[in-house]
């Protein structure tokens, strides 16, 4: 099955907005890989003019690193480590992933105010699966 | 070095135990979870007798004056390294003058901070836990105090920050209540002392912890268990876990700081498995007995062990892949 070019360009789109870094794709005969440049997303928002206001169009997403269940809350604690609206910094802990008896953090790579919390309790995570949606607050040093 | 800054209530430094002057009198001493005393040590890669910081009440708060990597296990506490919130049972990193704040305990009755390397007091007769009957070990032989400055051993472990599920969570037992803690025991040598009616009252009642609980013994408030005649015995050896009846029928739990020796009757004894169960449980909440045969005990020391090698296992994977951060 042949790709067109507006399939690929349907498929960055994805990638942009989910927060997904690179998707391959291999076929008998074909193989695609497509990478979202990421960094003049940080170099955008690392502006001066973006240094005082929220940038609006660009999410960044807190992903998981490593396989396993997501959780919200820690089981001992009622309240979710984080809610929408709620302003983080970055490195803070934004839900489990639970894997064997480790829990995981999923941490902030900078930050912000929480736009989203995508994961479901339960829910299986893999490694770069997008776990909460962030509104960057100011030029912060992404982490990693 | 680790600076107290704020104490509540008698925190003191506690290792696994102090087990071979027992025959002299010397009493054990040694965390009251020591389940959660071995996680703590095997989060950071220490000795799993690495000696840590037992704290009964909040709010605790303390300076590190370097940077090190340290654990929260046992109770379920509310608390801050350098002002970020850090989940229960969890291993975190601090750098030097960061201030941890134990603020709030929402379950369980003692936290215990493990630091790299373990906090390097003197050994003394065998162990660094402290010996409050005897005024030794730990730091200077007394709970701490403000402004104390508790020496840490150097260390080398990863600066990885995660946690670990709790054993309340893995090891739970069948049928707890939120605050009634069900605790298996073995009849011990005077139970055939009772009549049926007073064991049946043993079994069968929920029991509520006195204020009058610490490191050295629960005593248990309900309905008065006594014997069918007093019983007059000389003193003779008991471990932590004996549970005692003097003569108000009242029962009392010997925990790791008792007394060697006593003369009250014994009608039954706390499984090892069990004992830091009791030592969780918060003054004022309710403990209840289930009767256990020896082979059941020896089953959960095996349901503990199997936790506690699943941690290890865990941790190696963690420090094999350095997937967690």
């Amino acid at each position: 099955m042949p790709i067109e070019t507006t399939d690929i360009a349907r498929l960055a789109q994805i990638l942009e907005n989910s927060g997904v870094d690179t998707i391959e794709i291999e076929e008998p005969g074909l193989t695609l890989k497509l990478v979202v440049d990421t960094r003049s997303r940080i170099a955008a928002s690392a502006s001066p003019a973006a240094a005082t206001a929220p940038v609006a169009d660009h999410f960044v997403m807190a992903k998981a690193d490593v396989a396993g269940h997501f959780r919200a809350a820690h089981p001992w604690q009622d309240k979710p480590f984080v809610a929408p609206g709620q302003r983080i910094e970055a490195g803070a802990t934004l839900g489990l992933v639970k894997i064997g008896l480790l829990y995981a953090p999923v941490v902030a790579p900078t930050a912000g105010i929480v736009d989203a919390v995508i994961a479901e309790t339960g829910a299986m995570v893999g490694y770069g699966t997008p776990i909460v949606r962030i509104l960057p607050l100011a030029a912060s040093d992404p982490l990693n | 070095m680790i600076e107290i800054l704020s104490v509540t209530g008698p925190a003191s430094i506690q290792d696994l135990g102090r087990f071979d002057q027992y025959r002299f009198g010397v009493g054990t001493s040694g965390a009251m979870d020591d389940v959660a005393l071995r996680a703590g040590n095997i989060l950071l890669g220490n000795d799993e007798n690495a000696a840590a910081v037992e704290i009964p009440i909040m709010p605790f708060r303390l300076r590190f004056d370097r940077n090190i990597a340290f654990a929260l296990t046992g109770a379920a506490v509310e608390a801050e390294i350098a002002g970020r919130a850090i989940p229960p049972w969890w291993r975190s990193y601090a750098r030097a003058g960061d201030i941890l704040n134990i603020k709030a305990m929402s379950h369980g009755a003692r936290s215990y901070l493990a630091v790299g390397g373990g906090i390097d007091v003197p050994m003394v007769l065998g162990s660094r836990s402290t010996q409050f009957r005897g005024e030794f070990g730990g730091l200077h032989g007394r709970p701490l105090q403000v402004g104390d400055i508790l020496p840490c051993a150097t260390s080398t472990a990863a600066i990885g920050e995660f946690g670990i599920e709790p054993a309340g969570i893995t090891l739970a037992r069948p049928n707890a209540a939120a605050d009634e803690s069900i605790v298996r025991v073995i009849v011990a040598g005077e139970y055939d002392a009772f009549e049926a009616t007073a064991q049946e009252l043993f079994w069968s009642s929920s029991w509520t912890i006195t204020p009058q609980s610490n490191r050295y013994g629960y005593r248990l408030q309900g309905p008065a268990v006594k014997p069918k005649a007093p019983v007059e015995k000389r003193s003779h050896g008991i471990v932590p876990g004996v549970i005692q009846i003097p003569p108000n029928g009242q029962p009392i739990i010997q925990m790791r700081d008792a007394q060697t020796s006593g003369g009250y009757p014994k009608i039954a004894t706390v499984i090892g498995a069990d004992l830091w169960r009791v030592g969780q449980a918060r003054l004022g909440g309710k403990l209840r007995f289930e009767q256990t045969a020896y082979t059941d005990a020896l089953a959960a020391e095996d349901d503990m062990s199997a936790y506690l090698d699943r941690l290890r296992t865990n941790m190696r994977l963690v420090e094999e892949a350095g997937t967690c951060r």
